[in-house]
């Protein structure tokens, strides 16, 4: 009888009900986008973030010592110690191997830099950076990993064309050495290493827009620094970008002492990518670097990307608000409506409950059919934004649906309370005599 | 019994242990709507199995009476007792369980819910009693001559047939009382001697039953007849 009574509800009044329905499929439509979002947002973000920077500094272990007296660095191994090219491959092979996106590693030399055609001027020291531009390294077991400040440093915009990975005679000047000393692309330079060695001839093929103090360097292949500076086979630092997750209490426990942390603990934090876990594990690989985050970089990932999911969590949240009003309203109107049936059911002893389960059972009908009908769209619509901001597909988990169909059914609910109160004060003598 | 005698207050304030015990005893029943009093002291018992008809000009408070001792609706002052049992004072959920459970109620205007069959109208009882039994409810239409008309909506039907199935829903769940308010109201000389016919057969079955009507000749075939006027009892002469 409950069905017969609930399917005729629905066969009379289909307009209302599907209204309803659409209400409800309209707010999961969005609890669903936003859902899948929120969760696949983390590594979408983060992603999008890496292409502002590195967030993870390597440097040979001597220089982590700290000398630093009054502002000035006195360790006296600055700069003299480096690390093995060779070695870089290794940062690929840690436990969170995936999660490295990209590595650039660094040789400053200083050097003399005279414009050809600038007669006879000795030259004025500026820095020059040696690095990868697009460089494939080989990784055992898996695909060759394109690294280079294309990569790490996507920000990085070149008026012209990046030197060739390797060559000795190309280089690319930062924007602000290019304006004070007038250099233009395709002009020859002549470089010389401080020590005194040959001068070297070298073409600009671009100029570059670095907006740091890359702008007032000159950007060389690792190639060519480590022939200026005769550290073949070195590099003075290396800057990684890796995927990371929001730090949390573990992981800055875990930052400051590792080893304070029990065996359960430890596991779960190295089995983690936080940055400081990462960090931990490159220097695993690396026995004679020292890896450091980059503060900055890795907690304003993580505040950014908190602070998006708390803006999807309140719009989630108006979203169901407001179509829970929706069908409260549309429920108290079909009260209101089959005032005179309720006062019928109540005459021939029906209990308050069974009144309510009635139309409880028509709030969780809508409920699972719009919550179902809204899955199914939200989980387009989160494709479509990821594809379209993200250039990528979002990753749809399944419990998605069954969270927002349970969320629709909670709407619903939510939705029943005011029309549960309206039908508790219906009396049926005042509704039978049509007296409200 | 006398048919259609119109009892005097004295009659019925006399207490006879030979008499059926009372089923509906009010004492003082008084029902305010702001400053008007719809019902005004009502003092009567009704015993079980009498057919009591309830007479008088429309407005005297016989619908209000009606509502009152079919636990639709609480007086404003003095008690109703229902075999012995002071139900004016009961909490709404337990008015409930008495009407469902004691009380068979015919609406004038059938009260027919209009997307359900005729079957599942009556069987719409049987659902907030108990269990649904569909024989049940074919043979509570069968008695009141709607066996062929079970799958018909109320649409479908005559006032008179919507009557019966009013009826039929009202006997379902076998009750000790039917209540009806104007049962013939809307229904021409055929249908109410069809209906009057039924409850004529429910009373002699031993059921209490009664009868709101502004129609004398209805109220004749009754036992007896209580009659208001302005919210108060009178005997047949109008007086108080």
């Amino acid at each position: 009888m409950f069905s017969r009574l609930l399917t005729q509800s629905f066969r009379r009044d289909w307009r209302r009900k599907l209204l309803a329905i659409l209400t409800i499929a309209l707010a999961t439509t969005l609890m669903t986008a936003l859902a899948s979002l929120s969760i696949d947002v983390g590594d979408k973000m983060a992603r999008e973030m890496k292409a502002y920077g590195s967030n993870i500094h390597v440097v040979p272990k001597s220089e982590s010592i700290p000398l630093v007296i009054g502002g000035v660095d006195y360790n006296p191994l600055t700069g003299r110690d480096f690390l093995q090219e060779a070695d870089l491959p290794k940062i690929k092979d840690i436990f969170w191997r995936n999660n490295i996106t990209g590595l650039s590693p660094f040789l400053p030399v200083k050097v003399a830099m005279t414009r050809a055609g600038d007669g006879g001027d000795t030259g004025s020291e500026v820095q020059l950076l040696g690095t990868y531009f697009k460089k494939p390294i080989k990784v055992e077991g898996s695909e060759d990993f394109m690294t280079g400040v294309t990569t790490t440093n996507a920000f990085w915009r070149i008026d012209g064309a990046w030197p060739a990975e390797g060559a000795l005679d190309e280089v690319a000047v930062g924007e602000g050495l290019a304006r004070n000393r007038a250099i233009a692309a395709g002009d020859t330079l002549s470089l010389a290493a401080q020590d005194g060695g040959a001068p070297r001839k070298v073409t600009v093929t671009g100029i570059v827009t670095a907006g740091g103090a890359e702008d007032g360097q000159i950007l060389a292949p690792l190639a060519l620094a480590q022939d200026l500076s005769g550290h073949v086979g070195k590099v003075a630092s290396v800057d990684v970008t890796a995927l990371t997750i929001p730090e949390n209490d573990l992981s800055r426990r875990a930052r400051h002492d590792p080893s304070g942390l029990d065996a359960e603990e430890y596991d779960t934090w190295y089995c983690s990518a936080y940055v400081s876990a990462i960090v931990h594990q490159i220097e695993e690989a690396l026995p004679d670097a020292s890896a450091r985050p980059i503060w900055q970089v890795a907690d304003s990932e993580g505040v950014v990307i908190g602070k998006i999911q708390l803006l999807m969590l309140v719009v989630a949240l108006a979203a169901f608000a407001s179509s829970a009003m929706v069908i409260s309203s549309l429920l108290n109107t079909a009260v209101m409506e089959r005032s005179r049936e309720i006062g019928l059911m109540k005459a021939l002893g029906a209990s308050r409950a069974a009144i309510l389960a009635l139309f409880v059972g028509e709030a969780v009908v809508i409920g699972i059919i719009g919550g179902l009908i809204g899955a199914a769209i939200g989980a387009g619509l989160a494709q479509v934004i990821g594809v379209t901001v993200f250039g990528s597909a979002i990753a749809f988990p399944a419990i998605v649906i069954l969270v927002v169909v349970v969320g629709s059914v909670l709407i619903a609910l939510a939705g029943s309370i005011l029309p549960s109160r309206t039908i508790a004060g219906l009396a049926p003598v005042e509704t039978l005599y049509g007296r409200r | 019994m006398l048919q259609g005698s119109i009892e005097t207050y004295e009659e019925f304030e006399v207490s006879d242990p030979e008499k059926p015990r009372a089923v509906i005893e009010t004492k003082g029943l008084t029902k305010s709507f702001g400053a008007l009093k719809a019902l005004d002291g009502i003092d009567l018992v009704i015993r079980e199995g009498e057919f009591v008809s309830v007479m008088g000009p429309s407005g005297s408070g016989k619908t209000t009476f009606l509502n009152i001792i079919s636990c639709l609706d609480r007086s404003s002052a003095g008690t109703y007792l229902l075999d012995g049992i002071d139900v004016s004072t009961m909490r709404e959920k337990e008015r409930a369980v008495i009407r469902r459970e004691r009380i068979g109620l015919v609406f004038q205007q059938f009260h027919l819910i209009p997307y359900l069959s005729a079957l599942e109208n009556v069987m719409l009882a049987q659902h907030y009693h108990s269990v649904v039994d569909t024989h049940g409810a074919r043979a509570a239409l069968a008695r009141v001559g709607l066996a062929e008309r079970e799958a018909h909506l109320p649409s479908q039907l005559s006032g008179g047939e919507q009557q019966r199935v009013c009826i039929a829903r009202a006997l379902i769940n076998e009750p000790s009382m039917i209540l009806a308010d104007e049962p013939t109201g809307n229904l021409d000389a055929e249908n109410e001697r069809l209906v009057m016919e039924l409850l004529a057969t429910l009373h002699r079955e031993g059921r209490t039953i009664v009868l709101v009507t502004h129609n004398p000749d209805l109220a004749e075939r009754t036992d007896r007849t209580i009659r208001f006027e302005h919210g108060r009892r009178v005997d047949n002469s109008g007086r108080l």
